[in-house]
């Protein structure tokens, strides 16, 4: 605590000689510059920084607070033992198990964790009400220590209250397993003096004065075996009586009650006894003498009763100090719980460090990635420092150290006379932190800088991989069509809405819901919040198209057909039914399917037709918008022969074939076929026929077909070649080329033997070079030299994957199809099985348990079941048939160095 | 009838033109610009498509509705 106080005087000379610091200070918040870094990761540098050993801890704290920096490991070839803060990692290891401890006995008792995140002023510590970065406070060496030994002699206290508790307990049982032992022998021996049993006992205590018979319990599940046991043990010659234990004494071995049985045996003997108790205590029997005479038994029994009266007082009070002692723990284990693993954080995150042993160890090393864009914001942190922050917060931190220990202030004492070398040795230690960007040829880290709201759609796609650096991020196009694609297959007015409600509250409390603990289900339809607001919204809108709601259809507009009779039994009277057909009015039903074809027999028909081509072209409008991510790729790698030997052949083939196909659907719907009285060519014969026997043509969709498709054959038959050969011609070509190039050098110099040898060698030692800069983490490295034989087979690869691909995706997405049949029937059936028979039934009490059984299987099947495997199936058409277009997905994701605090649990 | 067709290509060129406005319109501040504009623009877009599929798939059926249960008083 007090400390603090020379690290402030410290840091307003720093602002008082350095204006370039306080500038920096002013320059806190000026986060507006930053790349939005959605469309493509944000641009990362490695940072080198050498920090003053003094005040390493301290900007570990500020970093951790920050978020900002990935720091590489520096020490990978020293073992994990022998780090530099090993030791320290080991100390808080121990507290931290400590704690786990009090946790186990905290729940024993039931006493509650006080929670930090029901405390207000936790959250204003935290995540500050203006939205400004509040430093967390760093605690001394000497309050860690403070820590570590309250814990200590805190654990011993409680273990030895725990024994003590744990002793008593089994005295307590002992004694009352002998009450009722007592009490039972009792019950046998009134029985025998009242003679109810004509056996005659009573003269075995007059022989010789010692008694002959054993009294105790047993468990009751071994009575039968112990009396087995006996009986062939002493030849029968014994007499074995039990009675039931009504109350089941407690059994401090297993920690449960346990049923018990008294029992009496009658032998004589001292051997034969002394085989009796054996065969007794190995079966957990216990023995309590029970006296013959009555007198006796009830001194006895008074006795122990009177030790029970002590026991249960003694008992009482070690368990209310324990508790008391617990509850004292449980106010402040939480906050403790978080500096410790603060600490632990930091000295892990240290332990990436190198230790400068050159620099006599007054300097660390340390090297990491950070946004291009962040560097001179953390610059600014680092050198000027949030000194103010560090004084408020350390309060709170030094008052919660005083609540668990009044009395050691020793340790703090110490780190006292620490703080103030500290000060003395260098004047602002925080300005010696020298910040240096570096050049490298590894591979950064892939950082899209997310929000709430594209946090969950980023995720869908980092689940599959993790984007290349730099490349077009999946997760930007996923926030319409992810929703979008679930809401073709699950269109429906009602449902989207009563999903689209659930979203909307999560969304409007996430406040309040975002500090409840969650189950694990709850918590992950809590995280895709805004994904089902979104496919709430969608399945509106496509079940606005589709015309459903609740399987039900809407009359918005008026109709694009008038019905004809053509037949039926009507009597114009109202009665019977009549067969009619639609005839098609001048207007077309402006928006969605015409609420005219619900119910009738050809409906279904239709909607088939209707929902397949649907899903083809929409499914081809994904892929062929999903493949121009692949151009803005290349477009931005500047990598031409991947346009122009993948990209191109590619687009064409898929063009040719799907292209025509969805051109073709297009323009059949705008012929009018039957007006024109011609035959409607059915498409997918088409396609199949322009295959197996082009050329032929079974029914015209337009004019000079045979040819068009014979071209487009053609075409798509030359992209296969060109996407297969042009990037491997190309590569052969270049290596040649560079070759030659290294020839001409080497006949220039006109030593070609030597200079052969020398340009080995110089390969040699350019490949050390190489091995030097990157022998410490392998996974980093750029790509290594690749031969014409890797390009050929990973391009063949390629192109066979591709061709298939086209047709499999293409055909995949009649899923949409499928799912979105199936929803609209499955909800129709559900409609006519319950509430339509309580409205045929006309009775009030039908309807209304119908209609609760129709509400609770829309919510539970159509909703919540057929949801999550419409959206399962959305997912895969992202990973799969969209994402595998232009998502290359090798990168490695950003993590920096955060605190990450959870609640002990 | 054959204008009907051409509701198709008006409409797109309205949703074109609501998307290109769109475009400019985004907000610049906050650092949500591309985000705004490519779920602005994407969904509108997914929309027509899915309402011009709709409407097309309407123009010419080659399947005409017809019941047989319909009782004499809805017939217009």
């Amino acid at each position: 605590m007090t400390d603090l106080i020379p690290t402030k005087d410290a840091n307003h000379t720093g602002a008082a000689t350095g204006t370039s610091a306080a500038q920096g200070g002013a320059k806190y918040n000026d986060k507006n510059e930053k790349y939005e870094a959605m469309f493509r990761s944000a641009e990362m540098s490695l940072v080198e920084m050498f920090i003053p050993y003094e005040i390493a801890r301290a900007v570990a704290y500020k970093l951790g607070d920050l978020g900002l920096i990935q720091f590489r490991d520096l020490n990978t070839k020293i073992r994990a033992f022998q780090r530099h803060f090993v030791d320290d990692i080991k100390k808080l290891d121990n507290i931290e198990r400590q704690y786990q401890y009090f946790l186990t006995l905290l729940d024993q008792y039931g006493i509650d964790l006080h929670d930090l995140h029901l405390d207000p002023a936790y959250d204003d510590q935290f995540n500050g009400s203006d939205g400004t970065l509040h430093f967390s406070s760093v605690p001394n060496a000497g309050d860690i220590d403070e820590l570590a030994n309250t814990a200590n002699v805190l654990e011993n206290k409680l273990v030895e209250m725990v024994d003590g508790l744990k002793n008593l307990k089994s005295q307590k049982n002992e004694l009352e397993q002998n009450r009722a032992v007592l009490h039972k022998g009792d019950e046998f021996f009134s029985s025998l003096a009242a003679g109810s049993s004509g056996f005659d006992l009573s003269g075995a205590d007059s022989n010789g004065g010692s008694s002959n018979f054993v009294t105790g319990c047993l468990p009751r599940d071994k009575i039968g075996v112990v009396e087995q046991i006996l009986w062939r043990v002493l030849r029968g010659n014994l007499y074995f009586h039990s009675m039931e234990i009504e109350q089941p004494s407690y059994d401090s071995k297993t920690d449960s009650f346990v049923a018990k049985n008294f029992f009496i045996i009658y032998t004589h003997g001292e051997v034969i006894m002394n085989r009796v108790y054996k065969v007794i205590e190995s079966l957990d029997g216990n023995i309590y003498p029970v006296p013959s005479v009555s007198l006796e038994r009830s001194l006895n029994l008074q006795k122990i009763n009177n030790q029970l009266t002590d026991l249960n007082i003694l008992l009482e009070n070690t368990k209310s100090l324990l508790i008391q002692e617990l509850t004292l723990v449980s106010t402040t284990l939480n906050h403790s719980y978080e500096t410790v693993v603060k600490e632990k954080q930091v000295y892990t995150v240290m332990n990436l460090w190198q230790y400068d042993a050159e620099n006599s160890g007054t300097t660390l090393v340390a090297e990491g990635w950070v946004p291009t864009d962040e560097i001179e914001y953390l610059t600014n942190v680092l050198i000027s420092g949030g000194s103010g922050n560090v004084s408020d917060d350390g309060r709170t931190f030094s008052s919660f150290s005083n609540d668990v220990t009044p009395g050691s202030s020793s340790s703090s004492g110490n780190t006292n006379t620490n703080a103030n070398v500290n000060s003395s040795t260098s004047h602002n230690p925080q300005s010696n932190i020298i910040v240096n960007v570096i050049s490298t040829n590894k591979t950064p880290p892939t950082f899209h800088r997310t929000n709430k709201f594209t946090q969950a759609f980023q995720d869908i796609c980092d689940c599959y991989g993790t984007a290349q650096y730099r490349e077009v991020n999946a997760g930007l196009p996923t926030i319409v069509t992810f929703p979008f694609m679930f809401a073709i297959m699950f269109g429906d007015m009602g449902h989207g809405f009563l999903m689209f409600l659930a979203a909307l509250m999560l969304v409007l409390y996430e406040g309040k819901i975002g500090k409840m603990k969650r189950d694990e289900i709850f918590d992950m339809a809590f995280g895709g919040r805004y994904i089902l607001l979104f496919m709430g919204l969608f399945s509106m809108y496509t079940g606005f198209l589709y015309n459903d709601c609740f399987s039900k259809s809407l009359t918005f507009f008026q109709s694009g057909w008038h019905w004809v009779t053509i037949g039926g039994s009507g009597d114009g009277n109202g009665n019977g039914a009549l067969i009619v057909v639609g005839e098609q009015n001048e207007n077309i039903y402006p928006f969605g399917l015409d609420y005219l074809w619900h119910g009738t027999e050809t409906g279904l028909l239709f909607s088939n037709s209707y929902k397949m081509k649907l899903s083809i072209l929409m499914g081809f409008i994904h892929m062929t918008y999903s493949y121009m991510f692949s151009l803005v790729n290349h477009l931005h790698f500047k990598s031409m022969i991947d346009i122009i030997g993948n990209f191109i052949p590619g687009l064409i083939f898929m063009q040719s074939i799907f292209g025509y196909l969805s051109v073709c659907i297009v323009y059949k719907w705008s012929i009018d076929w039957i007006k024109d009285k011609r035959e409607a060519p059915g498409l997918l014969n088409m396609l199949i026929n322009m295959f197996l026997s082009p050329g032929n043509i079974d029914a015209e969709l337009y004019p000079n077909q045979s040819s068009v498709q014979i071209w487009l054959l053609l075409l798509a038959l030359i992209c296969v070649p060109s996407l297969l050969l042009i990037k491997p011609i190309h590569f052969k070509i270049m290596e040649n080329k560079k070759n030659k190039l290294n020839h001409g050098m080497s006949l220039g110099n006109g030593e070609s033997r030597d200079n052969e040898e020398g340009e080995l060698l110089l390969g040699d030692e350019q490949q050390n070079v190489a091995n030097v800069d990157n022998d410490d983490d392998d996974e980093e490295n750029s790509h290594g030299n690749e031969t014409f034989g890797d390009v050929m087979i990973h391009q063949v690869i390629h192109t066979i994957e591709f061709c298939l691909n086209c047709v499999s995706h293409t055909a995949s997405y009649l899923r949409l199809w499928a799912l979105s049949l199936a929803h609209a029937q499955l909800s129709e059936v559900l409609w006519t099985m319950t509430i339509d028979i309580g409205f045929k039934s006309q009775s009030v009490f039908m309807i209304f348990i119908l209609f609760a059984l129709w509400f609770v299987l829309t919510v539970a099947v159509l909703v919540v079941m057929e949801g999550t495997s419409a959206m399962l199936h959305s997912l895969r058409l992202h990973w799969v048939e969209s994402m595998s277009k232009f998502f290359v997905g090798e990168g490695l994701p950003y993590l920096p160095f955060k605190f990450e605090i959870e609640d002990l649990a | 009838m054959a204008s009907s067709f051409y509701t198709v290509v008006i409409v797109f060129l309205v949703v074109a033109l609501i998307n290109t406005i769109a475009w400019f319109l985004a907000p610049k501040k906050g650092g949500n610009t591309t985000v705004f504009r490519s779920t602005f623009i994407l969904a509108l877009s997914m929309m027509y498509l899915m309402w011009a599929i709709t409407y097309l798939a309407q123009l010419h059926p080659l399947v005409v509705p017809r019941r047989s249960d319909l009782r004499p008083e809805f017939v217009e």
